[in-house]
């Protein structure tokens, strides 16, 4: 957990506009400084545009963006304290690796031999030592998306701007520069603001989320925060899986709030578990598959216990996801088990015991 | 899949029909013999030394030279402006006045030539070199405009912001990172115009004021049956030249495709 840091980015109901169209609508939140900021959405949601205007590559229909204390209305892309790593990665193809690199700096009026020094280190940071004099045109989707992070990393900026750097890569290259942005980040110590549309890597990689849908944010927590207690189904089916039951609240005493649920029955939440306007109805209840837990032979409850039927079986290796029904509920719920060695998969039509625990769920209305 | 033989001979046909005539000129730029039939009767480059001991050929080459370079560079300078706002930004009316460009491509030449004449000789602009550059200039536009247009639209919109975030001005952009990754284009749109205009025929004789100009002096020449060599020996050397023009405009287009990492989407070769 990210101990409070002073502000860097501050967004004051920002709104814009492409022509009639509503692409940004009112955004509000808080970027810390050096933290690994993401904004996470489906596609078309408006992360590249939010981005774009804290880039300065846009202009705001409405509201303010503040960096580092300054208002940014007016102030153009090339004197603004933040980089961009763009999704293509704009590698400069007539030039060579070290003069993409050190691009930034042609108006630096240190010595060429210093300057040339900082290129070497910026290369050497993004592991592409000795690639300096190679044609920039000739390398690979990788070693692109590593030149594209030197040359923006060089001007030290104060944010750095990355728009969706992972989506052009392979899954085991995107993984492995997952690990090596972060390490990146907290090496440089930069605040950096990640695009993307995978909720996976965002969970991986963020300090902080923000969720983003139509133009607006839905939700801005840690990733901890955005899994165990999302603040609407929306926010809760982009991430992971979870699990929504019918519920109907019968009674509210102070921060307490008592729910009837299809097969779990009679459960008290606590405030912090219970989503949306107090007071509105159409409740749901919703949980992680991970959760739940079905009991083998003498294995106890910890919490709650409910017998159910197995009706569907999904092997994965490390992992299996059941599909139960628990007696009472109209629907199956998913439950996802890692495997131990030497205990049996279920089979379809199996009864079962499964453990659950009132913390675990959340109630949306 | 077998092919009718039919279809090779009519490939080998059209090619003979196309190129034979082209092959003719050399043939009889070098035939030691003032009468243009076979069977041919010897080697000989008196012919070349003939063509440039003639003072007004001299002339009318300078001449087109002046203005086929003329052309080439208000079309090109020309065109990079209409391509890189067609490309770039947003005007009303830009497909309007886009077309309107791109027309004298398909109006026949003669059209062009007659009423540029009776406007410029209504407006009473003495015909000149220059108004035959004024004619060049329009029919070498869309040529220009389609070439650089291509070249601008190859250009990808992140990299000058990419310029411009590591904090390059417009201006400086323009300059660094927009005009090296078009100059391939330039390079080409000029070369063509260059060589649309060298040979131009009908502007050149209508819009001139009578001074010699290689293709009206050429065609003047024809009349006389003892001038027919020595324009033949012309006529080799004009087509060696554009040939080398276009192939050096084709190097420089396929570099630049090669170096953008670009997909090639057809040329002019
Ligand atoms: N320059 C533009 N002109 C008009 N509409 C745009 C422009 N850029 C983006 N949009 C629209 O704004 C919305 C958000 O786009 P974008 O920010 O790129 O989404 P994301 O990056 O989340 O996929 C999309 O519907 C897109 O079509
Ligand atoms: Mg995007």
């Amino acid at each position: 957990m990210t101990s409070e840091k002073p502000t860097m980015i501050e967004m004051r109901d920002v709104h814009k506009y492409y022509g009639d169209y509503h692409a940004l609508r009112g955004i509000n939140g808080t970027i810390r400084a050096g933290e690994f900021f993401s904004l996470l959405g489906p596609s078309g949601c408006g992360k590249t545009t939010l981005l774009r205007t804290i880039a300065g590559f846009e202009d705001i229909s409405g509201g303010m963006i503040m960096i580092d204390g300054k208002n940014m209305a007016g102030v153009p892309a090339n004197v603004r304290p933040t980089n961009m790593v763009f999704q293509s990665y704009a590698i400069f193809p007539h030039l060579t690796v070290a003069q993409n690199v050190g691009f930034g700096l042609r108006r630096d009026p240190r010595p060429k031999a210093e300057k040339q020094r900082e290129v070497d280190e910026a290369l050497e940071m993004v592991g592409l030592k000795g690639y300096g004099n190679r044609a920039a045109h000739a390398l690979s989707g990788g070693q692109r998306q590593r030149v594209a992070l030197a040359r923006a990393l060089i001007l030290k900026p104060k944010v750095l701007l990355l728009d969706e750097p992972l989506s052009a890569l392979d899954k085991k290259m995107r993984e492995q520069m997952q690990m090596e942005l972060i390490k990146l980040q907290r090496q440089v110590g930069i605040t950096f603001i990640l695009v993307t549309h995978d909720q996976e890597e965002a969970l991986v990689m963020s300090d902080r989320i923000a969720v983003m849908f139509e133009g607006g944010i839905a939700q801005l927590a840690d990733p901890e925060t955005l899994y165990r207690r999302p603040n609407s189904r929306q926010v809760a089916d982009f991430i992971g899986t979870m699990n929504f039951m019918p519920a109907k609240i019968v009674a509210e005493t102070g921060d307490l709030v008592e729910v009837d649920s299809q097969g779990f029955g009679h459960v008290t939440l606590q405030g912090s578990q219970c989503m949306g306007t107090p007071g509105s109805n159409g409740s749901s209840i919703g949980f992680r598959p991970e959760t739940l837990t079905i009991l083998f032979e003498n294995q106890q409850a910890v919490d709650r216990e409910s017998m159910a039927t197995v009706e569907e079986v999904v092997y994965y290796g490390d992992m299996t996801y059941y599909d139960v029904r628990i007696d009472g509920m109209t629907s199956p719920v998913r439950i996802s088990m890692r495997n131990v060695f030497g205990r049996p998969v279920l089979d379809i039509g199996n009864r079962a015991r499964v453990a659950w625990s009132p913390g675990a769920l959340v109630l949306f209305r | 899949m077998k092919r009718s033989p039919i279809l090779g001979a009519y490939a080998v046909a059209y090619l003979l029909f196309l190129y034979g005539p082209i092959l003719i000129l050399p043939l009889f730029a070098f035939n030691d013999s003032r009468i243009v039939a076979f069977p041919l009767s010897g080697f000989t480059t008196q012919w070349f030394g003939e063509m440039w001991a003639d003072a007004n050929l001299r002339k009318a080459l300078g001449n087109s030279l002046i203005i086929a370079l003329s052309t080439a560079t208000i079309s090109t300078a020309l065109g990079i402006f209409a391509a890189r706002s067609s490309v770039r930004y947003r005007w009303p009316g830009k497909a309007v006045v886009m077309g309107m460009i791109m027309v004298p491509l398909v109006l026949p030449e003669m059209i062009v030539a007659m009423a540029l004449l009776v406007v410029l000789l209504t407006i009473g602009v003495p015909l000149s070199i220059f108004t035959i550059i004024l004619g060049h200039v329009l029919i070498c536009m869309p040529f220009a405009v389609a070439i650089l247009t291509s070249a601008f639209q190859s250009l990808d919109k992140s990299l000058e912001e990419a310029a411009l975030d590591l904090g390059e001005t417009q201006i400086s952009t323009f300059q660094l990172i927009v005009l090296p990754l078009v100059m391939p284009g330039i390079l080409s749109a000029f070369l063509i115009t260059f060589t649309i205009s060298i040979d131009e025929f009908i502007i050149a004789n209508f819009l001139g004021k009578g001074d010699p100009i290689l293709s009206v002096y050429i065609f003047g020449q024809f009349r006389f049956p003892a001038k027919v060599p020595s324009m033949l020996a012309l006529g080799t050397l004009l087509v060696l030249f554009s040939i080398c023009m276009l192939a050096i405009a084709e190097y420089f287009r396929r570099r630049g495709i090669a170096k953008t990492g670009g997909k090639d989407s057809g040329g002019f070769l």
